[in-house]
């Protein structure tokens, strides 16, 4: 699975940025050009899967593909995808990710459900002690008091999220066997979890598929929870978990500055930052906030000469469109590119 | 109310344990005190009783967060509310009312690093309290001067402090590091308790093998005729492995453990071990932290342990059921090498000491070469505080020092493991005791007729199967 996602980013990024970008956009970087990566590119999906995947392991899967012939690196570190790698690209399955939304919060929401079960679990046992798969102190202050909030001391909660539970995973679009994986991450009295390199053995696959097919699961069934109504225990599981302000920190302040009618000029001065980086914000603004309009940068004829050209050239390489328009500045492009075609 | 009314009623044990009752009325006396007691047989109530008894607030510092959480919900348990936990974890805001309310909590546990923040230091100086409490003193000492030099700043704060009485706890120590905990920690005329280290139960094996190759071909072998459950540590996580797949490849209920994995997958493995669903865990020194599984069968030590402290602790971890248990080491000749190389890995070497000179002299903040990832997290705490305190001369001098010690505690191991004498004899004098009784197949050197011990490994345990996923949820809720 890793791999297959790895195909599908380097499909997108083809011949336009570094292997690296693609690096930043699973570690989910919080930086200007990442971000901006994943609106040019369309890679919402990826976005912060695996925050902790060390360099090496992803450098390890690079060498592969080059030892397949899937692409070639140059010493920049831009590449390009080969044939044959286009078409394995082309035979993965569609993933139902939604890392952009989540950026790792489905964890949260786990340790959350994890902990829950495991306290009904004991507590059908009759069992009083036991030592929490959780040791967050957030997660267990939160688990507490949606104990006591749903009277689990009455024991109708187990009936209650069980059936919860049984009605959104029976009809989730999910295989049988990832349903089991997320089971078998839960532990209960007398009912341990298996652990990642367990799961691993007996699915036939690596710790890192097992993983990435277990965080799919739980995007697939946190989107499913949010949007209806049916499954209110889960729902608040799922409280204040999906990401809606989608700007950078630093871009947001810049909105507030440009709202009060601070030109680009001000803002940086106002903030100490160097023009580049205010220009940054701008292109995060036209990528991400519907309401932001570039009208007052680049004219409609002007957006409208970029999009032929783009097209023209097959890239939305800057460098190209710059000798192709040479009287529109990086920005102007780049604002173009980043709201998308109209 | 007599002592033990006062146990029935908080903790619902009808006697104490040995050396429990002792410690505790010389804390009622108001006499500082050292007790010496295993993991597992109840050293914490030496201080938990006492708190009840003292009406004031007891301070307890704990060096590792995760032990600190074990004894936090230990006594939630129990039904105690006024504890807390003062550490890293807190947010700001509910650090400032902890803090505030500080007084108001029967138990407060804390980690040295944070006993050096000032706030907390004040308001503990305006507070009476009962007893303070040193947990796992031995990192004063045996791992202390390199892996928890904040442990030796408290003694700094102690000094400085009016301070009720002290309790310096531990599970392993020989005379020499007991001698550093009462000097860092200016213990006065302490009452010293110290538990029997000899544990008749536990034969204590030593087997001389080839090389590696033939260590594994026994183990092997071992494993398929012998029933567990058991531990067989190894030197490196890769060795972990190693053995872990090779085990399950033979059918044999197997799990590697070390720091390596998550702290859920630990939780999972140590269930499962405890469940009866393994019965052999493959581990580095790791493993061990919390664990109170009785019936252990089995330790096996495939490389040298670091010094004869960590050995006694881990084979300890055999027999708590009082059945009679193995301990088994296997040795080939130069393992003290690769127990040498192991146990200086983290320890910052000379070139360490220039380097954290140079980017001084940079202006640029030393804590650099940490985030370049040019030594360990603990080296750098350990060079840091060194560094602080003396000369590069005197630290350069201090390191070699510390390395030499650690050679020579391989030595003292690598004793035990060639006398020729009885091996329990000397393991109990090492730690200043005397051995009472010999008890049958006592060791390798008096004998042990090592098939009256060994239980024969059964027809092939059942795997455990996965269920489908509806049961497996109809499991964790309603139960079986």
């Amino acid at each position: 699975m890793f791999h297959q996602i790895l195909l599908q980013i380097f499909q997108k990024l083809n011949t336009e940025r570094t292997i690296s970008a693609a690096y930043h956009v699973l570690k989910g970087k919080r930086s200007g050009q990442t971000i901006q990566d994943i609106g040019l590119f369309q890679l919402h999906q990826y976005f912060g899967l695996l925050p902790k995947l060390p360099r090496t392991t992803f450098d390890e899967a690079v060498k592969l593909f080059m030892q397949y012939s899937w692409l070639k690196v140059q010493e920049s570190g831009h590449f390009h995808m080969e044939k044959l790698g286009l078409q394995r690209a082309q035979q993965t399955p569609t993933f139902f990710f939604d890392g952009w939304h989540y950026r790792g919060n489905e964890h949260v929401f786990f340790a959350r459900l994890s902990l829950i079960v495991q306290s009904l679990s004991h507590q059908t046992a009759a069992v009083r002690s036991f030592s929490p798969i959780s040791r967050d102190p957030s997660i267990q202050a939160w688990v507490r008091s949606f104990l006591q909030d749903h009277h689990y001391l009455q024991g109708h909660l187990q009936q209650q999220l069980l059936a919860e539970c049984a009605s959104v995973l029976k009809n989730l679009p999910v295989s049988a066997g990832s349903k089991q994986l997320v089971l078998y991450r839960l532990s209960g009295y007398r009912l341990p979890g298996w652990t990642w390199q367990q799961l691993a053995d007996e699915r036939k696959e690596s710790v890192l598929d097992s993983q990435l097919a277990f965080i799919e699961s739980l995007h697939i069934l946190l989107n499913e929870v949010q949007q209806k109504n049916d499954y209110p225990l889960l729902k608040q599981m799922a409280q204040g978990l999906r990401v809606k302000i989608l700007l950078t920190d630093s871009a947001q302040q810049t909105a507030q500055l440009y709202e009060k009618g601070y030109s680009i000029e001000q803002i940086g001065q106002i903030r100490k930052l160097k023009q580049s980086t205010i220009e940054d914000h701008f292109v995060e603004l036209a990528m991400y906030e519907p309401n932001f309009s570039i009208g007052p940068f680049v004219s409609y004829e002007e957006a409208e000469k970029v999009w032929q050209a783009s097209k023209h050239y097959q890239t939305k390489k800057l460098k190209i469109l710059h000798e192709a328009l040479k009287d529109m500045s990086y920005f102007q492009l780049r604002l173009v590119l980043a709201k998308g075609e109209v | 109310m007599e002592l033990e009314e006062l146990l029935y009623k908080h903790f619902g044990y009808s006697s104490f344990r040995p050396g429990q009752r002792e410690v505790i009325e010389a804390i009622l006396q108001e006499k500082d005190v050292m007790a010496l007691l295993p993991t597992g047989m109840g050293k914490s109530l030496c201080y938990q009783l006492p708190a009840y008894i003292l009406q004031k607030p007891v301070l307890i510092v704990s060096p590792l967060l995760s032990l600190m959480q074990d004894q936090v919900e230990e006594l939630k348990r129990f039904g105690e509310k006024r504890v807390v936990a003062l550490n890293s974890f807190l947010s700001i805001t509910e650090k400032r009312n902890v803090l505030h309310y500080l007084e108001q909590y029967r138990f407060i546990f804390t980690s040295p690093e944070m006993l050096l923040q000032q706030q907390v230091q004040e308001k503990l100086a305006q507070m009476k309290l009962g007893l303070i409490v040193v947990d796992e003193a031995h990192c004063i000492s045996q791992w202390g001067f390199d892996f928890r030099p904040d442990y030796l700043r408290i003694g700094e704060w102690l000094s400085r402090l009016n301070r009720p009485p002290l309790l310096a706890l531990s599970a392993t120590a020989t005379s020499k590091v007991m001698q550093d905990i009462r000097e860092t920690l200016s213990l006065q005329a302490p009452f010293e308790f110290m538990y029997n280290v000899d544990r008749p139960n536990i034969h204590l094996g030593r087997i001389v093998l080839g090389d590696k190759a033939d260590k594994a071909s026994w183990l092997m072998r071992h494993v398929k005729e012998t029933a567990g459950p058991g531990i067989l540590y190894v030197s490196s996580r890769k060795r972990a492995q190693q053995y872990s797949e090779a085990f399950l490849q033979a059918g044999i209920r197997t799990a590697a453990y070390h720091a390596g994995y998550g702290a859920e997958d630990r939780q999972f493995i140590q269930q499962q071990f405890i469940d009866g669903e393994l019965d052999w865990i493959v581990a580095t020194n790791a493993f061990g932290m919390g664990i109170n599984k009785q019936d252990i069968h089995q330790v096996i030590h495939e490389s040298m342990p670091a010094n004869i402290a960590n050995y006694m602790q881990e084979i300890g971890r055999a027999g708590r059921d009082g059945e009679s248990a193995l301990a088994i080491l296997l040795y080939s000749d130069g393992d003290e090498e690769l127990a040498k190389f192991v146990v200086t890995g983290d320890l910052p070497t000379p070139q360490h000491v220039d380097r954290y000179q140079e980017l001084l002299s940079q202006q640029v903040l030393p804590a650099q070469m940490l985030k370049n990832g040019e030594l360990g997290e603990t080296a750098f705490r350990v060079l840091d505080y060194w560094m602080q305190q003396e000369t590069t001369e005197q630290v350069r001098a201090r390191l070699n020092h510390l390395a030499l010690e650690k050679y020579r505690a391989v030595d003292e191991m690598l004793k035990i493991i060639k006398t020729k004498d009885c091996i329990r004899e000397h393991l109990v004098g090492y730690f200043g005791q005397k051995l009472q009784k010999k008890p049958e197949n006592c060791c390798e050197n008096c004998g042990i007729h090592y098939d009256e011990i060994k239980k024969v490994r059964l027809n092939e345990e059942k795997k455990i199967e996965m269920v489908l996923w509806e049961s497996r949820l109809q499991q964790l809720l309603l139960g079986n």
